[in-house]
């Protein structure tokens, strides 16, 4: 009996060819979509969640007012860590990290590489497990260095490493004493060596003041201490140790880390929880559709197959026997595209890891993979195969052998419902598609408030701080630059802010947040700026220019100035400067919010970066041979590293960049499944009414009546999925633009494109089969009665 | 075998009501091969469908075998179908998808006999009615007269009690109606009962008695001599 099945099955899909490859096909692109967000989002969900410790492990919170609102941040001070560590029975241990990037050298092989400062306890709390050395006492000497797996080979090919010695930044040796498993690919962890915190208390980067928040604290708790307990412990850590008399501590748990990281006013409101839930309502839909196609399908050609199953009936078929032979087929079918799709995923797996920027595999060697894949194609088969399996067989013989039975018209109801909400998904996904890379095109011609091109920035690594005017005016001789200026953080981003500022009139019962910079001279020039009032910092013409101030316009705006220039601002160590101009606002953070307030700090300050303006007259690749001559002689150890300006900001729209690829990706694979679907059943219903036509035709019908006549049906669908479709647009991409304070307004043209295109697309694709079948000689099917 | 007393069946549309039996009474004996005539529309087919279990009736009671069968689910129906009867139609109902010999091969698979059992059958009857050598050839690929005859070894293939043909020569030329007649003749004179619609005078000839429809109703019963 099941041989027979198996047997039917594979001849019945043999002798219909093109319905199998359009309904294999359509399924197998489905099964593909849906397992790749489905990897993506079980990587997404797996963060940081393979920590044995997991349930016990939380990152240590700030949070206050500011401006009227609670803000929370995740940088501590350093002596934090140490204080729960000693005095909070909650807590068992903890660990401080900050980022390090160090020179490398072995013999003559240099290299920079990032990493972190840690405490010992970091490779006890964590489930990064060491291949070699004790992770209890990796980190406690302080010279001690844990590299990973890469970095081992990077450093040593294939020597062993423990016990090598590697020179850090020509002044200090380290031993290895660990070599750590690679990094899996759902950590937030990010580094390529650890090492001690004591080696940063010994060069003086320690200090156990309460206000400065600069590294990250992580905790694991006592067993069977609940988050609340934990909480409710620490809360006045900071205000009982210093006068930071409204700082508060909580706990944010690990399971929490990854998913739920966004807080808006003291409270988590989300985050890349919203991604997985959309993405995962995609996949959903996308294998939805991809079934719905298969079930159209199914049961539009079961019509064809209804003599079929009143023969079986005659000769002794049980209703049951029919459901397992169709379902047999259905689960044939999904098992075939099962196979396709894992090629396909295969084969598109680098490309998709490159857009979402991760490194997800397919995991053949687990069980679960196998046994997921296997449940995921017997449920696709099921519930693609049900309809037309209990459809087809309950079909009465007598009708169906006496000819009664009408299988006139493919587009019964239940299709033209399933057709309709294949469509408006697609038409939904279309009109967001629009919408994201609108609002993403909108924000990147924002106007940035300096000029980004040509600019170019390095780090201020080994000597070059201490070389830096002989840099800067050899880069500008060399003809490299036509403009240098020292700055305390890329043009990019933010590094630095403080509500210490002090001013004539403030009220001192607001805390204000300023964005802080610093720049030693020509920053207006070299970044292309636009001067509001008064002028530029620059201390070869006025000596005074040490402790100058300039202010942004939002600046002068929160502050009150009427005459900002000559005004004195007292700044966090309570020194006076002096207001030397204004500018207007520049975007330093989100390209999607407004401009924070914003203070330059001039010459007497801390500095990190240089940015330098390339020369226009030359080419670009000749002012970096000549910027590099120029960095080699005054900082030879080092490798000459550059960033551009522009591709830095680019950067800033990735995520969007990602989720608009994704949504036009998916958008058109949905409109491709959902086409290739109404290209079969305007196949089929054309076969069905080719004796219709003929008579027709006979009588004298043209082709463009006839295929009016074929397509009408199709369009009405798909203009219904239109309007059904346009609110739920409307709504999702309402709710979603709300979440950026800048951004465009929802116009009526995209509702329009979509469904003009939607329209074109699907006449395109029902005419095709219409013409065919208008066009078609009427006396060979009316012979073939 | 059968026995049926003030049979009925309607049709409803939303229009009208057609009455496609009206209280018919007939009795059939095993082993007999009766001819049943009428014209166009008078509830040849609908009375055949009903005396195969395809459909059931609206009034009245059919006895097969000894057993009230009028109100029996479609399960127990298509149970007792299996065994005991082989349908014949006018336009072959073979599937297209499979080949002479598996067609055949359906009805021993559905009564669930094993595989080495059903060649051996299959080839028995394929061997009695001369299409041997067209085993795997496909419907498609054979005339009527073959069909027909792949039709009528698929019916008895699983040894029926009783053959229900609906105008079995009606597609087909004299020389293969004959040719029928003759297969048809050959099972009942080896016991099987049959029952037979047809609109031709020659063929009805074949057959022990005619019973003659009109209107749902049985107007005439010839006995043949
Ligand atoms: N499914 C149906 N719905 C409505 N009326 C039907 C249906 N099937 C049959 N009838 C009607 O029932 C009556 C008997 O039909 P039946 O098919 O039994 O006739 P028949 O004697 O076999 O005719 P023919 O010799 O043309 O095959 C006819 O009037 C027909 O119109
Ligand atoms: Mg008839």
């Amino acid at each position: 009996m099941f041989k027979n099945f198996i047997k039917i099955a594979w001849r019945n899909l043999w002798r219909h060819k093109s319905f199998t490859l359009i309904n294999i096909s359509g399924l197998a692109i489905g099964m593909a979509s849906a397992a790749l967000i489905l990897f993506w989002i079980q990587n997404e969900l797996s963060y940081d969640q393979f920590h044995e410790n997991k349930s016990r492990l939380y990152v240590a919170y700030n949070r206050a007012v500011f401006d009227g609102k609670l803000w929370c941040w995740n940088t501590t001070p350093k002596i934090l860590g140490k204080t729960l560590k000693q005095d909070y029975p909650a807590v068992e241990e903890t660990a401080r990290t900050t980022q390090s990037n160090f020179l490398f050298t072995i013999g003559d092989k240099h290299l920079n590489l990032p990493g972190y400062f840690t405490d010992p306890g970091f490779l006890t709390m964590f489930s990064f497990p060491l291949i070699k050395g004790n992770p209890k006492t990796a980190l406690t000497t302080v010279n001690s260095l844990v590299i990973t797996e890469k970095t081992a080979i990077k450093l040593f090919g294939n020597e062993d490493p423990m016990g090598k010695v590697v020179r850090i930044d020509s002044v200090d040796n380290f031993t290895v004493t660990g070599v750590m498993k690679d990094l899996p690919n759902n950590t937030r962890f990010d580094f390529e060596y650890l090492m001690p915190w004591s080696y940063l208390k010994k060069t003086g980067g320690d200090d156990t003041y309460w206000g400065n928040n600069s590294v990250q604290t992580w905790v694991l708790a006592k067993p069977n201490i609940t988050e609340e307990a934990l909480n409710k412990q620490v809360i006045n850590v900071t205000k009982s140790h210093s006068d930071q008399k409204d700082d508060e501590v909580f706990m944010h748990p690990a399971s929490k880390w990854h998913l739920y990281s966004k807080f808006e006013n003291g409270k988590i409101v989300g985050g890349k929880i919203g991604s997985v839930r959309l993405f995962g309502i995609i996949a959903l839909f996308i294998l939805l559709i991809a079934c719905i196609n298969f079930m159209n399908l199914s049961t539009a050609r079961s019509e064809r197959r209804a003599r079929e199953v009143g023969i079986r009936k005659v000769v002794g078929a049980q209703k049951g026997s029919l459901i397992a032979q169709f379902l047999g087929e259905s689960i044939l079918l999904a098992f075939i595209a099962g196979i396709i799709a894992i090629v396909i995923v295969q084969v598109s797996l680098p490309s998709f890891n490159q857009l979402t920027q991760k490194q997800l595999y397919i995991p053949f060697n687990s069980i679960y993979f196998w046994l997921a894949g296997l449940s995921f194609v017997l449920f696709t088969g099921l519930v693609a195969g049900s309809y037309p399996a209990f459809f087809l067989s309950s079909f009465r013989p007598v009708s169906v052998l006496k000819g009664t039975f009408k299988a006139a018209n493919a587009l019964v109801t239940p299709r033209k419902l399933l057709v309709v909400t294949q469509f408006t998904f697609a038409i939904v996904l279309i009109i967001c598609t629009v919408i994201i890379h609108n609002q993403m095109r909108y924000a990147q011609n924002r106007d940035l408030g300096y000029k980004k091109n040509n600019l170019v920035y390095t780090m201020m690594s080994g000597s070059i701080d201490k070389n830096y005017k002989m840099i800067r005016s050899e880069l500008i001789s060399s003809g490299a630059a036509v403009s240098v200026t020292k700055t305390s953080a890329p043009m990019t981003e933010g590094w630095s802010d403080s509500w210490g500022f002090d001013w004539k009139g403030k009220d001192q019962s607001q805390k204000i947040d300023f964005n802080v910079f610093n720049a030693d001279g020509d920053f207006v020039k070299t970044m292309g700026l636009h001067i509001v009032a008064g002028r530029d910092i620059d201390i070869a013409t006025y000596p005074t220019d040490s402790t100058a101030m300039i202010l942004n316009e939002a600046a002068v705006k929160i502050i009150g100035f009427k005459n900002p220039v000559g005004q004195i601002i007292k700044n966090g160590n309570n020194k006076p400067c002096t207001v030397v101009g204004v500018v207007q606002d520049f975007i330093l953070q989100s390209p999607y919010q407004p401009v924070k307030p914003m203070i330059i700090q001039g010459p007497k300050s801390w500095f990190n970066v240089i940015h330098y303006k390339l020369n226009p007259n030359n080419s670009t690749a000749d002012n970096l041979k000549r910027a590099e001559g120029v960095f080699k002689k005054f900082n030879s150890e080092y490798p000459y590293e550059y960033h551009f300006v522009d591709e830095e900001y680019a950067k800033k729209f990735n995520d969007e960049q990602q989720v608009g690829t994704l949504a036009s990706l998916f958008a058109g694979l949905t409109i491709f499944i959902s086409c290739l679907g109404l290209f079969g059943l305007a196949a089929y219903m054309a076969q069905n009414r080719q004796k219709e036509i003929s008579v027709r035709k006979v009588l004298g019908a043209s082709v463009s009546n006839l295929t009016g006549l074929l397509s009408k049906e199709f369009l009405t669908l798909v203009i219904i999925s239109f309007i059904i479709a346009s609110p739920i647009a409307w709504y999702g991409m309402y709710t979603w633009l709300k979440s950026y304070p800048y951004h465009v307004s929802i116009e009526i043209w995209v509702f329009l494109l979509a469904g003009i295109l939607t329209v074109i697309v699907a006449l395109g694709t029902v005419s095709f089969q219409s013409i065919k079948a208008a066009l078609t000689n009427p006396i060979k099917s009316l012979r073939n009665e | 075998m059968i026995k049926i007393t003030n049979l009925e069946k309607f049709y409803r549309t939303e229009e009208v009501e057609t009455i496609a039996l009206n209280k018919l009474s007939i009795e059939i004996a095993t082993g007999e091969f009766v001819a049943i005539m009428g014209p166009s529309g008078c509830g040849k087919s609908t009375l055949l469908n009903i005396l195969g279990m395809l459909d059931d009736p609206d009034e009245g009671s059919y006895i097969f075998n000894e057993i009230e069968v009028a109100h029996f689910t479609e399960r127990k129906r298509a149970d007792l179908r299996k065994h005991n009867i082989g349908f014949v139609f006018q336009s072959f109902n073979l599937i297209d998808e499979l080949t002479v010999f598996e067609n055949v091969e359906l009805p021993l698979i559905y009564t669930g006999v094993p595989a080495s059992e059903r060649v051996k059958r299959v080839e028995e009857v394929l061997d009695k009615m001369q299409i041997m050598h067209r085993r795997n050839h496909y419907p498609q690929q054979l005339s009527g007269g073959q069909q027909q005859r792949v039709a009528i070894a698929r019916a008895v293939v699983n040894k029926p009690k009783l053959i229900l043909a609906d105008e079995p020569t009606g597609n087909l030329d004299s020389t293969n109606g004959n040719d029928v007649m003759e297969l048809l003749t050959d099972l009942n004179e080896q016991g099987t009962t049959i029952i037979m619609v047809t609109h031709s005078e020659h063929d009805a000839r074949y057959s022990h008695r005619i019973i003659r429809l009109l209107d749902g109703q049985a107007v005439v019963e010839n006995i043949m001599v």
